[in-house]
């Protein structure tokens, strides 16, 4: 019994760091209507955007913030570029534009660093224990951060003027238009958000463990699961299937072994899509 | 007119002649040709610069001190990119175009899986430093060996190795591999034999935090836990042991656990202690002197070690058959490589023998190169460390 409590803890961690870049992904196909893979290259060059700014000396919310505006301005470029121009012909051919442009982000990082693994320089501690329960002091930091992260995006959806004109966009974007949002300029922002929280995510799950070329590229099924569970387009939806994947991935290991992780998602995305498409909580941005 | 027809006929049978005779000669001098197929370039980029230099250097040798039965030998060289694809495409210009009777020293079972069949359906012999079991279980005919010992060897001399240390309860923690399975059933049988329990479980290699797993591992209550991964893997396990509180031994690879572990780990108590094991170079032969001499390297790996092993074996194979062909190899190597005679660590000494008529008996820089019926070598020597204040620590050679 301890040890499925002990698994759901570790889920919880690990969801919540899968929820920033989860945020990010369904917020962007609320806005912009197409699945964008291209999050895989976009969490590893966060990652590795972080990676160098604390090596540099920056801390750990410095180095989030320079991880975020290098993903979100790669990603706003690539979107302009490559994907946007490709969504008129429909969802489909912008998708695979965007797989197209997380294998060159990826290979694009291998070429400045090379295969090998790094690690944050972080010091490694014991873990503190509740009773039978285990819980490591630096993944609660970590996690906490990700709460945060979360808590300051809802705030901006819900507050703000843009957050709001994303919102009326994503739901209806005609009407916005109407309204004088400008469609344009709420694209370029879901963009640049997105990216930017994906690119976060890509190094707050670098900071748990270490980073190299394929660390987007093992995180994009998990991401893309959790925002199919939640419901495409729902931030909210989002966060919970971001914590619904975590556990039932780290739960999986008691019962299937660790090789069939990965079928938790492929399964997830399986049984959603059958029995309720629109996702657990539907398909509204908040 | 009766003359010039007869010159005619004359100058014919001359010119056949002439361009017959140099083709008898020729058969006898035709230089014998053997390759290197090591991995210049990719994941074993760090080994097989070494290895085909080594290689160079003993034909060089042979060459100097009158070749193989007076025939020269050539060496041709070739980068299998530690890449099946490549691998491939390069044994088949050796094969095919360069027409050589051995391939030595395909280094990734990967490469060494799409290349064997290539060489055994064309009669040409294969020595390879590659570790899996599936490798000598392929249908070779005979036409490979193998001088790196396989997973069955490495995990009872590594459980024996621990079962010495003390430990009764192991847990095997290995990746999803060719060798996950047999690993853990080997070092089943090991401890049981001991009088211990075991118990074991394959992971996922692509995770980004291993803490269910070790919680498993954990439950079990192991003295010593075999991590039996590559390093990326390892470098998450370990930390991941350490945030636990996990306080027993631990053994690894010393291929995962390596410098580059260390390095990245960046926390010396979290590696504090643990054990590596590796096949061990034979220490203090002449053999393994004249390999550091030959690479320039001061402490050789397994892999240029063994290398220089092959083309010793080869070529004494060549000489007792006096043919030069992989066939030849394949019903010879086990006549200079075993079963008794005259002591030799190099191809010089071991020539000389056999033309001499001697039996001999080669053992080499990576160990005594005994090979079974299937090309697996009988026992080798491994090489156990344990990491001290970052730095690996020789514990013993057994």
């Amino acid at each position: 019994m301890d040890l499925v409590l002990q698994a759901v803890v570790n889920g919880l961690v690990s969801g919540a760091l899968l929820a920033v870049p989860a945020i990010g992904f369904t917020a962007m196909f609320a806005v912009l209507r197409f699945p964008n893979f291209s999050v895989s290259g976009v969490a590893t060059l966060g990652a590795f955007a972080g990676y160098v700014a604390y090596a540099a000396g920056l801390q750990i919310v410095g180095s989030l913030s320079v991880a975020f505006v290098v993903a979100g301005t790669v990603g706003l470029f690539l979107d302009r570029v490559a994907h946007l121009p490709l969504v008129k012909q429909g969802a489909l051919p912008a998708a695979i534009a965007s797989i197209a442009s997380g294998l060159v982000l990826e290979n694009v990082v291998r070429l400045g660093f090379g295969n090998d693994m790094r690690g944050f320089d972080r010091p490694i501690a014991r873990d503190v224990r509740f009773g039978d329960i285990r819980i490591n002091p630096q993944q609660t930091e970590t996690m906490g951060v990700a709460l945060a992260i979360m808590l300051l995006v809802f705030a901006a959806l819900a507050f703000t003027r843009v957050g709001k004109a994303m919102r009326a966009s994503a739901d209806n974007p005609e009407l916005a238009a109407l309204k004088g949002i400008r469609p344009e300029r709420v694209a370029m922002m879901a963009s640049f958000v997105g990216m930017g929280l994906v690119g976060v995510g890509g190094m707050l799950l670098g900071l748990d463990s270490s980073i190299d070329p394929l660390t987007g590229a093992r995180i994009l099924l998990s991401i893309f699961a959790a925002a199919v569970l939640g419901g495409l387009g729902s931030a909210p939806g989002a966060v919970l299937g971001a914590f619904l994947i975590g556990v039932a991935e780290e739960l999986s290991v008691l019962v299937v072994g660790s090789p069939y992780r990965s079928a938790v998602g492929f399964f997830a995305i399986l049984i959603v899509l059958s029995l309720r498409p629109r996702g657990l909580l539907g398909e509204r941005a908040f | 007119m009766m003359n010039a027809r007869i010159g005619r006929r004359a100058t014919l049978l001359g010119g056949v002649a002439a361009v017959a005779a140099p083709a008898v000669l020729r058969a006898e001098t035709d230089p014998i040709r053997i390759a290197t197929l090591t991995p210049l370039t990719g994941a074993g980029g760090a080994y097989g610069p070494a290895m085909a230099k080594v290689a160079a250097a003993v034909v060089e040798e042979v060459n100097k001190s009158g070749g193989v039965l007076g025939r020269k030998v050539v060496l041709v060289s070739e980068d299998d990119q530690t890449n099946p694809d490549a691998g491939v495409r390069a044994a088949r210009k050796l094969i095919d175009v360069d027409k050589v009777a051995a391939i030595l020293g395909t280094w990734a079972s990967s490469v060494t899986t799409a290349v064997a069949p290539l060489c055994w359906e064309n009669k040409t012999f294969l020595c390879t430093v590659s570790g899996a079991d599936t490798i000598t279980q392929l249908p070779h005919q005979g036409y490979l060996v193998r001088t790196q010992p396989n997973t069955v060897l490495q995990i009872t001399r590594t459980g024996g190795f621990l079962v010495g240390l003390g430990a009764r309860k192991i847990f095997t923690l290995v990746p999803q591999t060719p060798f996950a399975k047999s690993s853990i059933e080997i070092m089943e049988g090991v401890a049981r034999k001991a009088g211990g329990s075991h118990a074991g479980l394959i992971y996922d290699d692509k995770k980004t935090t291993y803490r269910t797993e070790v919680d498993q591992a954990l439950r079990f209550a192991p003295d010593a836990i075999l991590c039996a991964g590559y390093t990326p893997d390892t470098i998450v396990l370990l930390k991941d042991l350490y945030r636990a509180g996990y306080k027993g031994k631990i053994i690894g690879q010393a291929y995962a656990i390596n410098r580059k572990l260390i390095e990245q780990v960046g926390q010396n108590e979290v590696v504090e202690g643990v054990y590596t094991y590796a096949p061990s170079v034979a220490e203090g032969s002449n053999a393994l002197e004249r390999v550091k001499k030959m690479s320039g390297l001061a402490s050789p790996d397994p892999y240029t070690s063994q290398v220089y092993d092959h083309v010793n074996m080869v070529l004494m194979a060549m000489a007792a058959a006096k043919a030069f062909n992989g066939t030849a190899i394949r019903d010879n190597i086990r006549k200079v490589t075993q079963g008794g005679g005259k002591p030799v660590d190099n191809a010089i000494d071991g020539l000389k023998a056999i033309a001499a008529a001697e039996k001999v008996d080669y053992t080499g820089a990576s160990g005594p190169c005994d090979f079974d019926d299937k090309g697996d070598i009988l026992d080798c020597k491994f090489r156990y460390e344990q990491i001290k204040a970052g730095k690996p620590v020789l514990v013993k050679i057994a």
